[in-house]
């Protein structure tokens, strides 16, 4: 038995079914996108902890240029060390049937006997390469698939200078390879580039290094110290060239993962709270207008005897039927998009399984804030109706008083028609209510803009970092440094017009307790290829002494120009200097420091060898160029600019695109969602007006100019506001999104506001026409007989 | 008496039915009207009589079921919503109850909303000046009794001097002292403009004013009375 009340709430909901429709869609959006991004990083935070755990994936990393292989046993000692593990890791050319393409991949050692205890590999088909069978390799799933390769396929690999082939044996991925990058590049290119496990006495034998290592891998007890165990570490392996040990948060693929998590909670702590925000106000003005309308109900409610609490708890349960409802399409559509998003991550990151799973937190959450809101945006309603006097509610409200005023000034100043000054009197009359619906349309704008703008932002670092800061066609890195005469001999090949050699040296930069893994990059004096782009766009030139730093490592290290900062050199001579920071460079691109040549001689206390060269080609010798290359020895790689630019772009594309879809579904959502309720309530309002007009003989549309005149206004004056609310959430939104690995650019264009602000229009107005077109139905007889 | 002979309004078979959930409601039952040019009729009867709805179609603001209604030579059942407006807006003038101002509007505006798109309308402020209001007409209805705001629902009414004015119950809501300015305002218009003036009340005593006054019951005219004399609104009693 359904009570009295509760009978009335069904029908009030089902009388408002269109404004509880669009409250329960701006909490369903806030829902969602909690539900999403909240969802999306515990699947993955759960799925890499899994992935690590199961996998044994190391806490430390080391590199060197050669140690024996009793070194693990040294570094296992540690005090600290649970386990260590040395392999060998060599890049390849691979020789691709009928690709003319540079392809390389990375060869990891694996035990022939699969007791391998750190990043151990999980096999998807196959088996591990047996010993005394040297091509035998596991290919990475990725590369497997982007390449079509299967069990049994054979590949020629030019390894340390031999040409040998391999056979697929097994195909499998591991965790220290979860977001897999070629060296130089920033997006996995699952067709140029794989990681391969090789037989390690067969990958010794390739790279003549018997029994010896040129990687370590190291698992932390619980509790222990990591900066301790690296310093041991660092000790240990300096003699061996080492190249400094350093912890997760300096792995590639985990930084890179890292900061994708990074960015998921940014998200949850922006977007969600928006569309919060307007749905406490909407439940806020809907609800007060309902109690207005039902004063005489509540005073005859209490004049029966329902008690305060009763009639309070009735408008309560109003609003939280409506969270529940938003509540509930929120979060199927959290989870189907969570689905979609967590199918793009596996498309990047390198899972042996990724299944989106809503947490009971993320559930629990997003029922919590949707009854939350709704409850806060009903507490000005509920207390009004708590408080109304039941004698006082029973008779009729007093009409809107209007007083000579400002606003009537303006009009007469202005020579409005009386319709005008109807208009304009009604917003001043309500500035509250008016200002919250400029509120809502300006939020709707700023959150489409600050997305659009994350376009802009990505198209500003392809034109900065690619575009303007690279000119060369192919980068050429070669397995050791190289003297001069390589330089030469690539000047030889036809069709090739300007080769210029770059060299890196691994640094660690030491500022007080702040220190950073990094490289200190050099271009030859006067390089036409390289150039670095400042944030405002200009050229900067290369400081004659000293440190260029990129804002991003300066901030990193608290450091500004002039200051001096501590330069330890990794592997080498390991030489410690001073070095005063030149000068600062706004790159969106990784940590990196720069120099001139001869600064990175004197820090490596040698004349300067070539690490990469890069090269200009005619296009038309291209092909020719890169077959060429690729048969050169001790060749680590070849990078293409055109195809890093392509997959950038491509993954912008798919990811940006479908985030864009969203976002603006969302801030249709929350446009419709206000207008649509400012509209009803401004139509139930001024029905009595508005027949009165059709009674004097005022067509159709002139009536609706009343009501389309006063939404127009209100939604031309969110305009403005809507641009600054972007620009500022845009603005918070590249700031959070930013991190050692990318800083965003905030480079909003004009047709990112353009577009942000037509695509809200296109909404508001079409809800506009939605419920101007009731005046055409105005009982004009009921609306008068009806004493307001 | 300003009557031209012509003939305003002329309907034949007027019918109105309601429908009202299960139940249909005949609320007008086959009802045969002329009025003249420049007549004044009272309109009497119970509630539910039928009064208000027969004025409502004469006013274009409702349809008749069945029937024809014509003013002059233009057959109103048959016009388009449209159509029904522009008739409102170049012939009607209404007075209602309860006044139906614009709250946000001035009571110069509040006539204004009329002389904006009327084809000749009379200055506003000779309007307000007619129902002895032009002193009051920058004020806004809140700020005026029941009885200015009736006077300014009246101004608003003849502001643009229309050829019928149909008044539902124009004193209801009033004392007799205002009650009688409103009506003079009104008798003033149909002897001076020659005004069409239908009026509804439940006030028998208002029946003198009129050139002729009708019974309503159940639907139908159950009694039609010619006065032979009109008596000036300031002599009427009630």
């Amino acid at each position: 038995m359904v009570a009295a009340l509760d009978r009335k709430l069904l029908r009030n909901l089902w009388h408002m079914r269109g404004q509880v429709l669009a409250i329960a869609l701006v909490l369903a959006a806030a829902a969602a996108t909690f539900v999403l991004s909240t969802g999306v990083h515990s699947s993955l935070t759960a799925t890499r902890a899994a992935y690590y755990d199961r996998n044994g994936f190391a806490d430390v990393f080391a590199g060197m240029t050669r140690a024996p292989r009793s070194v693990v046993a040294r570094v296992a000692a540690i005090p600290g060390a649970q386990r260590a593990q040395g392999s060998i890791i060599q890049y390849a050319t691979l020789d691709m049937p009928g690709r003319k393409d540079p392809v390389r991949a990375l060869l990891n050692s694996i035990r022939e006997d699969g007791r391998d205890s750190i990043n151990r590999v999980t096999l998807r088909e196959g088996r591990l390469p047996e010993e005394g069978k040297p091509g035998e390799v596991i290919v990475d799933e990725a590369f497997a698939s982007a390449n079509d390769m299967a069990l049994g396929d054979r590949v020629e690999a030019l390894i340390y200078g031999v040409q040998q082939e391999l056979t697929v044996v097994g195909i499998g991925l591991a965790p220290n390879y979860i977001y897999a990058l070629a060296p130089g590049e920033l997006i996995p290119d699952n067709r140029r580039f794989g990681v391969f496990w090789m037989g390690q006495k067969a990958l010794e034998a390739a790279t003549d290094r018997t029994d010896a290592i040129n990687t370590l891998s190291v698992v932390l007890q619980r509790g222990a110290s990591e900066p301790d165990v690296i310093r041991q570490i660092d000790t240990i392996l300096a003699p061996y060239g080492g190249t400094g040990a350093y912890g997760r948060k300096d792995h590639l693929s985990h930084a890179f993962l890292d900061n994708e998590l990074m960015q998921l909670e940014a998200m949850t702590k922006v977007i969600p709270p928006v569309f919060l925000l307007v749905a406490v106000f909407l439940v806020y003005i809907v609800l007060g207008r309902m109690i207005r309308i039902e004063r005489t109900q509540i005073g005859l409610l209490k004049a029966f005897g329902y008690s305060d609490v009763a009639v309070g708890w009735h408008y309560l349960k109003f609003a939280l039927v409506v969270a529940a409802i938003g509540c509930l399409l929120g979060l199927a559509a959290g989870v189907w998009m969570g689905r979609a998003m967590t199918g793009l991550y596996a498309e990047y990151y390198r899972f042996p399984f990724l299944a989106y799973r809503i947490s009971s937190e993320a559930f629990l959450g997003a029922v919590a804030l949707s009854l939350g809101t709704a409850a806060l945006g009903a507490i000005g309603g509920m207390y009004r109706a708590v408080r109304l006097n039941p004698a006082v509610a029973m008779a009729p409200p007093p009409p809107p008083i209007y007083r000579a005023g400002f606003v009537s000034k303006i009009g007469h100043a202005g020579g409005f028609s009386a319709v005008g000054n109807m208009i304009v009197r009604h917003i001043a009359r309500w500035p509250g209510r008016s200002a919250l619906t400029v509120l809502g349309v300006a939020l709707s704008a700023g959150l489409l803009f600050s997305t659009m703008q994350f376009m802009d932002s990505s198209r500003t670092m392809i034109d900065s970092f690619f575009l303007r800061g690279q000119a060369q066609d192919l980068t050429v890195t070669f397995v050791e440094p190289r003297n001069e005469d390589v330089i030469y001999a690539l000047r030889q090949i036809p069709g090739v017009q300007r080769v210029e050699p770059t060299r890196g040296l691994a640094v660690r930069l030491v500022n007080g307790v702040r220190s950073k893994r990094t490289a200190v990059e050099s271009t030859m004096a006067g390089s036409q290829l390289v150039s670095h782009i400042d944030a405002s766009g200009k050229k900067l030139e290369l400081p004659p002494g000293g440190l260029m730093l990129s804002r991003q490592l300066a901030d990193e290290l608290d450091l500004k120009a002039g200051d001096v900062v501590r330069v330890e050199l990794l592997g080498g001579r390991q030489t410690r200097t001073g070095l005063r920071v030149a000068s600062i460079v706004d790159e969106f691109i990784g940590s990196r420091a720069y120099a001139n040549e001869r600064t990175l001689e004197l820090l490596a206390r040698d004349a300067s060898p070539v690490g990469s060269a890069l090269l200009k080609v005619d296009p038309a010798d291209r092909q020719a160029i890169i077959a060429r290359l690729k048969d050169m020895p001790l060749l680590l790689g070849i990078s293409e600019r055109d195809a890093s630019v392509r997959l950038f772009e491509s993954m912008i594309e798919d990811n940006l695109f479908t985030m864009l879809f969203f976002y603006i579904t969302f801030a249709s959502v929350i446009a419709v969602g206000v207008v649509y309720n400012s509209a009803r309530i401004l139509f139930a309002e001024r029905a009595h007006e508005l027949a009165t007009l059709r009674v004097l003989g005022y067509y159709h549309s002139e009536v609706a100019i009343v009501l389309a005149g006063e939404l127009a206004l209100l939604i031309v004056a969110a305009i403005l506001p809507g641009c600054l609310i972007g620009y500022s959430l845009a603005q918070l939104m590249t700031e959070m999104f930013s991190s050692d690995l990318f800083r965003l650019p905030f480079a909003p264009s004009r047709a990112s506001y353009g577009w942000s602000i037509v695509i809200v229009l296109a909404a508001a107005i079409g809800t506009v026409l939605l419920v101007v077109r009731r005046v055409t139905r105005l009982d004009m007889v009921a609306v008068l007989k009806a004493r307001d | 008496m300003p009557i031209d002979g012509g003939i305003a309004f002329r309907c034949a078979g007027l019918r109105k039915t309601y429908r009202s959930g299960e139940t249909e409601v005949h609320a007008l039952r086959s009802v045969d009207l002329s009025v003249r040019q420049g007549e004044s009729l009272v309109l009497l009867g119970p509630s539910g009589s039928g009064k208000s709805t027969m004025l409502n179609i004469i006013g274009g603001l409702d349809r008749p079921t069945e029937g024809t209604l014509h003013y002059q030579d233009i057959e109103l059942t048959g016009l388009s919503d449209h159509d029904l407006t522009r008739f409102r807006r170049r012939h009607i003038g209404f007075i209602f109850q309860f006044y139906n101002l614009i709250p946000s509007l001035t009571a110069e505006e509040n006539v204004n909303l009329v002389t904006d798109i009327a084809e000749a309308p009379m200055p506003a402020i000779e309007a307000l000046d007619l129902v002895g209001l032009a002193d009051r007409r920058h004020h806004y209805p809140a700020q005026l009794s029941g009885g200015e705001q009736q006077r300014v629902a009246v101004a608003r009414a003849i502001a643009k001097q229309p050829a019928v004015l149909l008044c539902d119950e124009p004193t209801g809501a009033l004392d007799s002292a205002t009650g009688v300015r409103v009506l003079q305002t009104l008798d003033r218009a149909n002897r001076e403009l020659g005004t069409t003036l239908l009026i509804i009340t439940h006030n028998a005593g208002i029946a003198a004013m009129a050139d002729r006054v009708l019974h309503f019951l159940d639907g139908q005219i159950s009694q039609e009375v010619v006065n032979q004399t009109r008596i000036r609104p300031d002599e009427l009693t009630w």
